[in-house]
Parts: structure tokens; C-alpha cells; sequence
């Protein structure tokens, strides 16, 4: 189905302004640092100084005599310093330079900045890691207790399929590279917050808190409180950005926050600084990888292998993100047979975690240039190649899962490559004269969406309409700025045929619904929605009942339509929607469900990386155009063309935001975003240096939204919330290759590593 | 965050009163661009600052004004101030470049001239300009007033010798010979918002077919703000031609390594700044 229109929506497939956009753009929006309780007080954390290192002594006494001062507490005085998962609360042995030593409330933020610099501290310095290969030297100091080496085991996954030493046999032309890339901030506009109130009413500590998945920072809170989920309640309001990074950085301070209050008996806001918000939240992992493929003289690729190893920082617990890594690995083709392994090691950097894409954009980043390598290895037109082995419908990918729906990618691919005469330009481009030269770069890849075979994809909501004829959604999933609130009051609007001004989703507070898993993966929509759907349309058969009575005929013969429920063998016979609500409601009956949406089974391997990885995949390409000084190594990009299979285009606008939104952020990861650890510490701790893309330098955007008819959605959609970043690092990659004739195998492509050839390393990697 | 106190002046002379009051624990603001920055960080430069003299409010030190073959510049004028004068666009065109490729709106709003040159960055985008206009700073305290070539302060990055009861009141320069082509070129890691890698500023003076003068200058290359006179001399007396502007430039670089040593960015930096000289150069002389 070519690009968006033909399906036949009501309220699905239109561009209304997103529900929360007028008290965003007046400021009206409260966010949590905005929220200030009576009584409350300022809590703020001690970070270590070193990036590995133990406390021999820490001195506290002068801090405590600071009037206003109303806690400090160090590594001695927690009683469980240690999180439920791999992080401390606080320390006395720092991995990285975002460990906490000591924890601080104070009466405003002066006296608390002034306390945390009177605290006292003694280091002795250890020896640290800090690449991957230093993490995995023999003699390498092992960083966590209990464990035989820096590898976190857990996070190895593996495909195997076919046999790859067979299919290398088989290839006439065998090609190696080697890729990397770096470290990745998220830049959300609000840096994290929490307010914690010991309010004994709602059970032991109520926390608001600019949380990715409340639940999942509920969990935190009971930890370090010990006491039960259900005396913990998180409220979210709404969240300024998150892209993965509002998980565990914002468990951890929702804790200390909650052990402040707890210890003070006051409501305690924890607000980071810039500063500290890039030294504790994860970044994306930086990646080693190494491919190597077979192909024949035709251009079939027979074998393909992936060792790929990322930098997990000191904590991590996200070890699913190479589940992630292996099933895109190998790309958007089909090979017989892959073999991939990919695991994490510990070192003593800031941590890594989930940032938009969740460890495939790195992959694409390799894979995307990779392809192009293998293509001109043997002589092949890089397009041809990609043409000849991309995924089409009845595939089977590197898990051997058989693509059974629509695979658009054939016509997404031919779509683009004529809108921006990609073939032309490519030859063109080749030879130029002039310091400044042009450059086209295409990348394709698919995205599992939702969860897949990670874990399993359910959540839950409840639909109830009011005796007023509005309605009231509750779900466990969270707005964090992607426009979650907006899509889903579409799907309500659709499934009800109400207008979308009479529907509201509030937000999450975690005393109103049961846990409906993380609000990741591109699942908010697609999946997230499931039982949205479903409740919503029981609330309608409810409703149907009431209304049938009031129209003197049967059920059956009711429909609603535009808040308006009429006899379908007479449509003249009609009531509105909203007499029907109050009468429904003064008859003692609720039109109200929860509903819990449990997916089907899915038969995959996790030991050979086999199966089905995924219910259904979401089909991408991106073109992108520069322009590259090769006297400076400055690249401008130019133009990208980026187009996407959604399935269904819940709210087009909101579509083309999210795709500006992972342009943008794609040109950073691939050009401009530098983050400089040096020995673990960071040396781009705020804007200042660490340089993303203005307004300025963001190309013009030209965003090709298509659709087609897969049922493993709510309403047939698709994720697009990371899709629209991760191809752009191979796309740019490409079009510098286009331009220079040089590949940039190590991202970011910044201006010395584009004229250069190589990584300028500060004070010479001393 | 750094704990001070915060002082008003009213007047050119009242602040220089308070200068002496509080002399070696006070510091002026104007637009405070890189002043708020540094006490939001505790920065070790401030040393033992206790009060902030805020010289914002003195409207008698805005203002830009052509004294016959002179130009003069008021201490306090803002970077937007500079760019929507006539006389500057007018006379020194590359000094409006490049002023207007300083931070953002916001930023140019605030930060002054003055402020800009105190601040002492080797990053600085208008350092460079008026090293390159041979500058005088007219500098004013209790004791008097002096006068001094700009270039003549720069102690090291971020430090001058201007005594601590001292404030900049005028930036003057002769006006260009009009057959003077300027340039400013910059490069950053993107296009706004952006600190200069490395910058460049020249003036080029061609008489009859021959430069008769040319001044250049770069910014993060050198170890202090000064006119790279070597490479200035290759160009002098001579008619523009390709080879002459790349001997010129490739002075420049060989003068950055003679003065700051060859370090570990060297590698990027030789054959950049040349290219940036060189398009500069070709700018002024329009050539390109």
C-alpha cells in the first residue's frame, strides 16, 4: 500500500494537535521540579572523584554542623546500600565517576551545595579499565565481587543458522571490517527529578517522579524503604523526554530521595543538575564489532559473522539489549547462514544503558557501510547488492523466522531512491572537483516492534466512560513526550467512534492500575494499545445494552457512531451517547473494563538465537545528502529523505515529529555527539561541549510515512519511535564514503576523523 | 555555586571607585556570558571573588562613534549593538562576521566587547579582528587612564594585565585604507552555536596591483592573540597570486608550531589552519 490514505479511519490516520500541546507550549505543564510541597527539602548526592576508587575515610562532621542541615548519609549509615539490581544506592567503592558516597538533605539548594562541599573524603585510587580490551586482559582488576571476570555473562546472545564455515566455503569472495562506535547522551530537555512525600495516608512514601516506567522505579523505592510495593506510590507527571534514559537513573534517586524522607519525616525533591543528569543517566553503549560475510560472484550473500563486544560502563542491567543487537545484527538481508555473538564487559565508565534504538543503531551504523564494502569488493553497484538481498515476504531472517506479512521494503526502497535520484547522484558524485564535495548514503533496516521474544509483551488498561459520556483512560504505559496520550485517545476515539476532546489520559499513578511492563521498544502504540482496544470495545457492548433498552429494540441492531447510538435498520431512531451514559450509570451499572492483554506465544531459542523473534517488523530507508569540506573534514548534512513502514498511521504529524526528532538525533550519533571519557572521566559533562546539532544544522528533513496490512498491531500500526533514528548513522557513513572515497569506520565522523582518517585522541591517549 | 555580593555602579568613574574599594575581590559583569558560567562552575579563575560590580546599567560606555579617521567603541557595546551599526559594517565588515558568529541570539544580546576581550579566551572570535586592526584599549581606574595595543595584554588563555582595579571604557582603531578587503573565517564542530576550533581575521590592502599592507591574525592557534608578522611580510609588496597566498599561509602554520609547540591536535591543525588562511586571504583579496 503506497505511502498514507487509504485506509479507511475515522479518527486513526488524522493530524490532530497532540492533547497536551497547549499546556506545553504555554507553560502551563507542571513538571516534577516544578512541584514544591510544604515542608519539603532539597536532597543532593556526593559523587566520587575518582572513576575507581575506595573510601578510606569520609568526614562529615563539618557538613552536619551547617544549620539547615538535616542529613548526611555515607556508605555506613545505609542499611542496604546495595540496590536490588546491580547499582548502589551509595558507596564506598567507586566504579565510576557517577557512584554516590554520600547522600545530603538540606533546608534549600544553597545549603545543600555548600554540605556536600564540606563533606570530607579520602580516596584510594584503584586501578581502573576503561576499553573493552583493557576490561579483558588477563590480568585485568575485576570490578564486581564474585564474579571471575568483567564479561557479564547474561547479556551473551547468539545466533546460529545454517553453518557458517559451510557457507564461507561456498563463497567466492570473503570480506572483513572492523567498526566502532561511541558513547551517546540522550539531550532530553528535562533532566531528571523526583519529590518524595512520607505521606502515611497513601502507605509508607508517594514519590512524583519523571519516570520512563513508574513501576519499575516503584520497585527501587520498596527496596530501599523495605517494605512492601503496595505502601509505595509513584504518580508521573509529565515527562520532558526520556529515549530509554529515565529507567534506572531515575530508580536510583527516587530512592535516596524516599530513604531522605523517610529519615527527615519531608517531602525531599531530588532535581539534577545537567551535570549530574549526563554523569548518572546510561548512555548508549559504545560498540566494537567486526563482520565478516561470504558472497558468490553474483552477488548472494551465503554466510554472515558478527563478533560484537559493548562497553557496558560499571552497572548495567540490561543485558536483553543485545537479544536486541543479535536479532539485527546480520541487517535487513537474508543469508543462510549467520552466526553472531555479541556480549557486554564491565569497565570504569559513566553506565551505559537504553538510549533510542536499544543497541541497534550501532549495528546498522556497521552493517549499512559493511554491505556497501562487500558490494565494492566484488564489483557489484551497492543498491544492486542491497537489492538482490534484502528481506521480501517469505524470508527467512537470521532467526529463521519466516516473514509471512507484507514486506514493504522493495517498494519503500524504490520510493526513495527515485525521489531523491539517488542512482544519478551516486554515479555523479564520484568524481568531483572542489575542497567541498557532495555525497548520497542509503541504509535500510527492519525493527523488530515491541518486546518480541525478549519478554512477554502484555500490559493492561482500563476504558471507563462516565455518566457524562466522557471518558477516562487509564494504562500503565507512560507519555514521556513521544505523544503516547495522543495515539491513544485516537485508538479510544476509533474504537468507540467518539470525538477525541471527550477522552483523557491523565498519566500513570501506580495505586490506579496493575504494572503494565516499561514504556520501551517502540511498544507504547503498537502493542501497548492492545488492550486498549479490547476494553474500549467491551465498554461500547456495554453501553450497547443500555442504549438497546432505550431504543426499544435489540442489542444487535444498535450502533454507536459519533457519540451517537441509532437502530441500524432505522437510522432516524437515535440517541446520543451521552443520555445513554446517564442512564446506564443511574441504573447502578459502570461502563467500565480492565482488560490484560496477554500476546500469544512465541517459539523462539534464546541459546541459538532462533525462532520468532518478533511478531511483526518495521521496514525503513533513509537517504541521506552532505556535504563535506574535505580540506577540514566538516560535514553538513544536508538533506535526508526518511521513510517508514508504520503499518497505520495513528496521528501523521505526530509521525513526522518523531522521525525530525531521529534525524536529528541520528546526525548527532553519527557526526557531531562526542563523548569524551578519558580514563572514565567525562570531560563533556553539559552543552558546552558536548556538541549536538542546532536548529541550524539539522538538514531538511522530507519524512515518506507508508502503510500496509499487518494484523500483529493494535489496528494494524508499527513502532516508530527508534526506526526513525537508526539508519541514519549508515546513511550518513555511506554518503561521506560518496563524497571522499574514505570510510569512516569509527563513529562520530566528526572534523578530525573525517579529514584525518583516524581518531584524534586528546594530549596524545596519554 | 560561588557565594558573592553584588554591586551597582552607575557610572564609569562610580565603578571605578568600587574597583578600588574592593580591589582583588571584585569583578565587573556587563552581560555576564562567560562571568555567570564561571561562577556557576566555582571556576578556579575567579579566585577569591566576593563581589560582583555590575556595570550593565552604564549607558556611557555603548556607544560607536567615527572620530575622524578613527573609530571608537564604547566598552559596554553588545555584539548585537555591533552588528546593526552602519559605521562598523561599513568600515570593518569582517569584524561584524565576526561578532555575528558568536554563541547564539541570546548571547549576543548580553556579552559586551569588553567583556569578550577581558574574558581572554583563545577561542574568542572578536580577539582576533582587533588584534588584526592593531586596537588600542583606553583603560581606566583611580589613577588615571592609559592607553595600550591590545595585542599588548594577553598575559595567557584566559588572563590579561589588566590590574584588578582597571576596566576597559573605549576600544578604538584607525579606519581601513579604502582599498582594503577584510576577511573572518571560523570553523566549529557545527554551524551555530558554536566555539571556533580555529578562526581567522585579515585585512589586505592591495595599491595598484600589489598589496601594500596585510594584517593576519588566528584565533587558537597562537599561544597569545598577535599578528603573524612573518606571514604578513611574504604578502607585502607583492601582486596576489595563488603561490604567494599558500606561502602565506603555510608561515601561519609553521609559526603556530615554532610558538605553541607541535601537540597533539597539531596533526589536525597544520594543514587546517592553512586552508582557513588561505580562504581567507582569497576572501579579502576576492579572489573567490
Amino acid at each position: 500500500m503506497p505511502l498514507i490514505g487509504q485506509k479507511k479511519f475515522k479518527y486513526l490516520n488524522k493530524s490532530i494537535p497532540r492533547v497536551d500541546a497547549f499546556n506545553k507550549v504555554t507553560g502551563k505543564t507542571r513538571f516534577v521540579a516544578d512541584i514544591n510541597l510544604p515542608e519539603m527539602i532539597y536532597g543532593g548526592m556526593l559523587h566520587s572523584l575518582y572513576p575507581h576508587a575506595r573510601v578510606k575515610r569520609i568526614d562529615v562532621s563539618k557538613a552536619r554542623k551547617i544549620p539547615g542541615v538535616y542529613a548526611i548519609l555515607t556508605y555506613k549509615d545505609v542499611k542496604k546500600p546495595k540496590s536490588w539490581a546491580i547499582f548502589m544506592y551509595v558507596t564506598d567503592v567507586a566504579r565510576h565517576v557517577g557512584d554516590v558516597v554520600a547522600l545530603v538533605a538540606a533546608e534549600s539548594p544553597d545549603i545543600l551545595d555548600l554540605a556536600l562541599k564540606s563533606i570530607e573524603v579520602e580516596y584510594e585510587e584503584l586501578p581502573g579499565v576503561f576499553t573493552v580490551d583493557e576490561a579483558m586482559a588477563e590480568d585485568a582488576p575485576i570490578l564486581h565481587e564474585g564474579m571471575k571476570s568483567n564479561k557479564f555473562e547474561p547479556s551473551h546472545f547468539k545466533i546460529r543458522k545454517g553453518d557458517v564455515q559451510k557457507g564461507f566455503a561456498e563463497s567466492d569472495l570473503i570480506v572483513e571490517r572492523d567498526y566502532e562506535t561511541s558513547h551517546v547522551e540522550h539531550v532530553y530537555i528535562e533532566p531528571e527529578a523526583v519529590v518524595a512525600d512520607p505521606n502515611p495516608n497513601e502507605g509508607a512514601m508517594t514519590v512524583y517522579a519523571t519516570s520512563q516506567n513508574p513501576y519499575f522505579t516503584r520497585r527501587w523505592v520498596a527496596d530501599i524503604l523495605d517494605v512492601n510495593v503496595n505502601q509505595v506510590r509513584i504518580v508521573q507527571p509529565p515527562v520532558g523526554g526520556a529515549f530509554g534514559g529515565k529507567e534506572e537513573a531515575v530508580g536510583l534517586i527516587a530512592a535516596r530521595a524516599a530513604l531522605l524522607a523517610k529519615i527527615t519525616d519531608r517531602p525531599v525533591k531530588i532535581a539534577l543538575s545537567r551535570e549530574e543528569s549526563i554523569l548518572e543517566s546510561g548512555k548508549r553503549h559504545p560498540f566494537k564489532l567486526h563482520y565478516k560475510a561470504g558472497v558468490t560472484k553474483d552477488g548472494k550473500l551465503k554466510a554472515m559473522e558478527c563478533n560484537i563486544i559493548s562497553n557496558l560502563g560499571a552497572y548495567n542491567m540490561h543485558q536483553y539489549m543485545n537479544f536486541r543487537t543479535s536479532v539485527h545484527a546480520a541487517g535487513a538481508y537474508e543469508i543462510p547462514n549467520v552466526k553472531v555473538d555479541v556480549f557486554g564487559v564491565f569497565t570504569n565508565n559513566v553506565v551505559s544503558a537504553a538510549m533510542r534504538g536499544y543497541s541497534a543503531p550501532q549495528t546498522i551504523f556497521a552493517v549499512e557501510q559493511f554491505m556497501e564494502e562487500v558490494a565494492e569488493e566484488l564489483g557489484m553497484e551497492p543498491l544492486e547488492f542491497k537489492r538482490k538481498n534484502h528481506l521480501k515476504r517469505g524470508s527467512l531472517t537470521a532467526t529463521s523466522q519466516k516473514l509471512t506479512a507484507p514486506v514493504i521494503l522493495d517498494e519503500i526502497i524504490e520510493t526513495v531512491v527515485k525521489k531523491t535520484d539517488y542512482e544519478r547522484k551516486h554515479k555523479q558524485y564520484a568524481s568531483q572537483n572542489g575542497p567541498i564535495k557532495k555525497g548520497i548514503g542509503l541504509a535500510i533496516c527492519f525493527r523488530g516492534c515491541g518486546l518480541g521474544s525478549e519478554m512477554k509483551d502484555s500490559s493492561g488498561s482500563m476504558v471507563t466512560m462516565t455518566e457524562d459520556g466522557s471518558v477516562l483512560i487509564n494504562h500503565g504505559l507512560v507519555d514521556q513526550g513521544q505523544g503516547l496520550k495522543t495515539a491513544y485517545s485516537q485508538i479510544v476515539a476509533e474504537t468507540l467512534s467518539i470525538p477525541v476532546s471527550n477522552i483523557h489520559f491523565i498519566g500513570v499513578d501506580t495505586h490506579s492500575l496493575p504494572d503494565g511492563g516499561m514504556t520501551v521498544a517502540s511498544r507504547g502504540t503498537v502493542m501497548g494499545s492492545q488492550s486498549l482496544k479490547i476494553a474500549a470495545e467491551q465498554v461500547k457492548e456495554m453501553l450497547k445494552r443500555s442504549a438497546a433498552i432505550m431504543l426499544e429494540t435489540d442489542k444487535e441492531n444498535v450502533e454507536l457512531e459519533d457519540a451517537m447510538f441509532y437502530c441500524k435498520d432505522n437510522p432516524e431512531k437515535r440517541i446520543p451517547l451521552r443520555d445513554v451514559c446517564t442512564m446506564h450509570y443511574w441504573t447502578g451499572q459502570q461502563a467500565s473494563v480492565y482488560y490484560w492483554f496477554y500476546p500469544p506465544d512465541t517459539n523462539y531459542d534464546m541459546s541459538i538465537g532462533q525462532g520468532d523473534a518478533f511478531p511483526t517488523y518495521a521496514y525503513t530507508c533513509v537517504v541521506a545528502e552532505v556535504e563535506v569540506d574535505t580540506e577540514t573534514g566538516f560535514v553538513d548534512v544536508v538533506k535526508v529523505t526518511s521513510a517508514h513502514d508504520v503499518g497505520t498511521a495513528v496521528n501523521p504529524s505526530l509521525i513526522r515529529g518523531q522521525v525530525n526528532g531521529g534525524v536529528a538525533m541520528g546526525q548527532g550519533f553519527a557526526v557531531l555527539e562526542d563523548f569524551v571519557v578519558e580514563k572514565g572521566r567525562v570531560l563533556t559533562q553539559n552543552y558546552d561541549k558536548y556538541i549536538i546539532p542546532t536548529s541550524i544544522d539539522v538538514p531538511d528533513i522530507d519524512v515518506l510515512i507508508f502503510e500496509c496490512d499487518d494484523p500483529a498491531g493494535t489496528y494494524g500500526t508499527k513502532s516508530i519511535g527508534e526506526p526513525s533514528t537508526e539508519a541514519m548513522g549508515g546513511a550518513i557513513a555511506n554518503a561521506i564514503y560518496n563524497a571522499t572515497g574514505r570510510r569512516v569506520r569509527h563513529l562520530p565522523a566528526n572534523i578530525e576523523k573525517v579529514l584525518l582518517g583516524k581518531k584524534l585522541l586528546r594530549g596524545g591517549g596519554k | 555555586m560561588l557565594r558573592f555580593d553584588y554591586l551597582k555602579a552607575v557610572s564609569i568613574d562610580n565603578a571605578c571607585e568600587l574597583l578600588s574599594q574592593y580591589s582583588g575581590e571584585s569583578r565587573l559583569i556587563a552581560g555576564g556570558t562567560d562571568i555567570m558560567v564561571q561562577i556557576r562552575k566555582d571556576d578556579e579563575r575567579l579566585g577569591n571573588m566576593k563581589y560582583i560590580i555590575d556595570i550593565g546599567d552604564v549607558c556611557e560606555l555603548s556607544y560607536v562613534e567615527s572620530e575622524g579617521n578613527t573609530i571608537l567603541i564604547g566598552a559596554g557595546l553588545t555584539h548585537k549593538e555591533a552588528c546593526s551599526s552602519a559605521l562598523l559594517k561599513e568600515n570593518v565588515p569582517f569584524l561584524v562576521e565576526a561578532v555575528n558568529s558568536i554563541g547564539s541570539p541570546q548571547i549576543r544580546n548580553r556579552g559586551t566587547f569588553a567583556g569578550n576581550i577581558c574574558n581572554a579566551s583563545p577561542a574568542s572570535d572578536l580577539i582576533p579582528v582587533l588584534v588584526a586592526l592593531d586596537a588600542k584599549l583606553r583603560l581606566k581606574s583611580m589613577s588615571g587612564e592609559r592607553v595600550v595595543e591590545i595585542a599588548s595584554i594577553f598575559e595567557k588563555p584566559y588572563k590579561t594585565t589588566i590590574s584588578p582595579d582597571e576596566m576597559i571604557t573605549e576600544i578604538s582603531f584607525k579606519k581601513l585604507p579604502a582599498e582594503t578587503g577584510t576577511a573572518f573565517v571560523k570553523l566549529g564542530y557545527r554551524k551555530a552555536v558554536t566555539i571556533a576550533r580555529m578562526n581567522v581575521a585579515v585585512c589586505v590592502t592591495v595599491e595598484d596591483g600589489v598589496i601594500a599592507d596585510a594584517r593576519i591574525s588566528a584565533g587558537s592557534v597562537m599561544p597569545t592573540p598577535c599578528r603573524i608578522t612573518s606571514a604578513e611580510q611574504i604578502l607585502k609588496g607583492s601582486r596576489p597570486a595563488e603561490n604567494l597566498i599558500e606561502s602565506a599561509a603555510k608561515e601561519v602554520s609553521k609559526e603556530m608550531i615554532k610558538r605553541s609547540g607541535y601537540r597533539w591536535s597539531t596533526e589536525y591543525k597544520q594543514p587546517v589552519i592553512e586552508v582557513l588562511t588561505k580562504r581567507a586571504l582569497k576572501k579579502a583579496l576576492g579572489v573567490e
